[in-house]
């Protein structure tokens, strides 16, 4: 295995899903935090001005997508074979169809705006976001997206949901395959083990 | 091989990606056009999630275009040679897929003066900083190509993503002479060609 070291703010953000896969694999890795004072320096440094960056045996490597397919590949969350690899990416790429209401909520200024949105988000569209989830892991018929053990799929739910539970406590309940997927997650235990430490 | 049927709009939008990946790689598929106005009809009934495009592989339904055109590409020898490489790859197909993005809200806006001004913003800051980070990509790379020394889905996710700006704003480009080499390059390989030749040209 490489060298890694990956590179971000001091925040969960885009860089999480990365660590919740090392700390899932049991791989050692560098997790390189940069305040606000500090990221200046570095910037030119990274290929597109950007962070996350992956830094592998010294070379860096952007976008988060593409440094999170390519851990999923190296660490043995990309299920087996290109079916299964089909399957997690549209996992992922429903995730990305969310990701933009999501953001709009954070990057929203006024209070009035704000509230309408985060309404928005947490009733129409995360209804419409958590039934197609809830309907592939009825497809699917274990407690996990794709296959049968833990795959870049799960983590990436299990990311996106983060973000949401603050804003609606019960967004889950309409969703009992997602809540059970939820805690399979949760109850891994090297995951389990990474959330206890985590701040 | 699989029997392959792809399901869109009849025109480029999300789709032409993986069309354009099926017939790079030769691989034959069906390639299902479903007109606009009968849309959604019975149509949207038939899709996995209500949404166009989806894939049908020996009749098992898939969505997602991003999903779809890695899968062809993995299977079809368009993701590269190594791990590293379908890294560099998706980096590009990711950049191409936030391009698309401004592109999208740029076409898609109601309100005309808003309209009006992320046209501007595409034009003047979107279109030429990504043309700079791709520029930067292939000078790096060297071969002509994004990634390694042979067509890949970075390639293909690229001069799909920009064939609306290239009709637009052709100007723009004079700046980017390898991106201008690279699409040259990839409309003039045989099967592209061939296909580019009779594809009727669409507004999106």
């Amino acid at each position: 295995m490489p060298a890694f070291r990956l590179h971000y703010f001091d925040s969960r953000g885009r860089a999480e899903i990365a660590r919740l896969m090392f700390n899932a694999a049991g791989q050692e890795f560098d997790d390189v935090r940069y305040s606000k004072e500090e990221w200046p320096a570095f910037k030119p440094k990274t290929p597109l001005g950007q962070l996350p960056v992956l830094e592998v045996d010294g070379e860096l490597y952007a976008e988060s997508g593409a440094i999170f397919n390519y851990l999923a590949r190296e660490l043995g969350f990309y299920g087996n074979g290109n079916i299964e690899a089909l399957q997690i990416d549209i996992v992922i790429g429903i995730a990305k169809d969310f990701y933009p209401n999501l953001l709009k909520v954070f990057y929203t200024q006024e209070e009035q705006a704000k509230k309408e949105l985060i309404q928005k988000l947490v009733t129409e569209d995360a209804t419409q976001f958590f039934t197609k989830y809830e309907q592939l892991l009825k497809d699917n018929g274990s407690s996990y997206f794709v296959g049968n053990g833990l795959t870049l799929a799960d983590i990436v739910v299990y990311d996106v949901i983060e973000y949401l539970l603050p804003l609606r406590a019960d967004i889950l309940e309409p969703f009992p395959l997602l809540q059970a997927n939820r805690k399979t997650v949760e109850s891994n235990p090297r995951i389990a083990a990474y959330l206890k430490t985590r701040k | 091989m699989p029997s392959y049927k792809f399901n869109y709009f009849d025109l480029r939008g999300k789709g032409e990606t993986c069309r354009l990946c099926f017939i790079a790689a030769g691989v034959p598929f069906e390639d299902h056009r479903i007109d606009r106005a009968a849309w959604p009809g019975e149509y949207k009934a038939e899709t996995p999630f209500g949404q166009l495009p989806y894939l049908e592989i020996d009749g098992k339904k898939f969505a997602q275009s991003g999903a779809i055109a890695s899968y062809i590409s993995r299977e079809y020898g368009l993701y590269g040679t190594s791990s590293l490489e379908a890294l560099s790859i998706d980096g590009v197909v990711g950049l191409a897929a936030d391009y698309f993005t401004n592109w999208a809200k740029s076409y898609f806006e109601a309100d005309a003066s808003k309209k009006t001004e992320l046209q501007s913003k595409l034009k003047n800051t979107d279109l030429p900083s990504f043309l700079a980070n791709l520029e930067k990509i292939l000078t790096a790379n060297g071969s002509g190509y994004f990634v390694g020394n042979q067509l890949t889905l970075a390639d293909l996710s690229v001069y799909d993503v920009l064939e609306n700006s290239y009709r637009d704003h052709p100007s723009v480009y004079k700046s980017y002479p390898n991106v201008l080499e690279n699409r040259k390059a990839i409309a003039a390989l045989p099967r592209i060609a061939e296909y580019l030749s009779k594809r009727k040209a669409t507004e999106i």
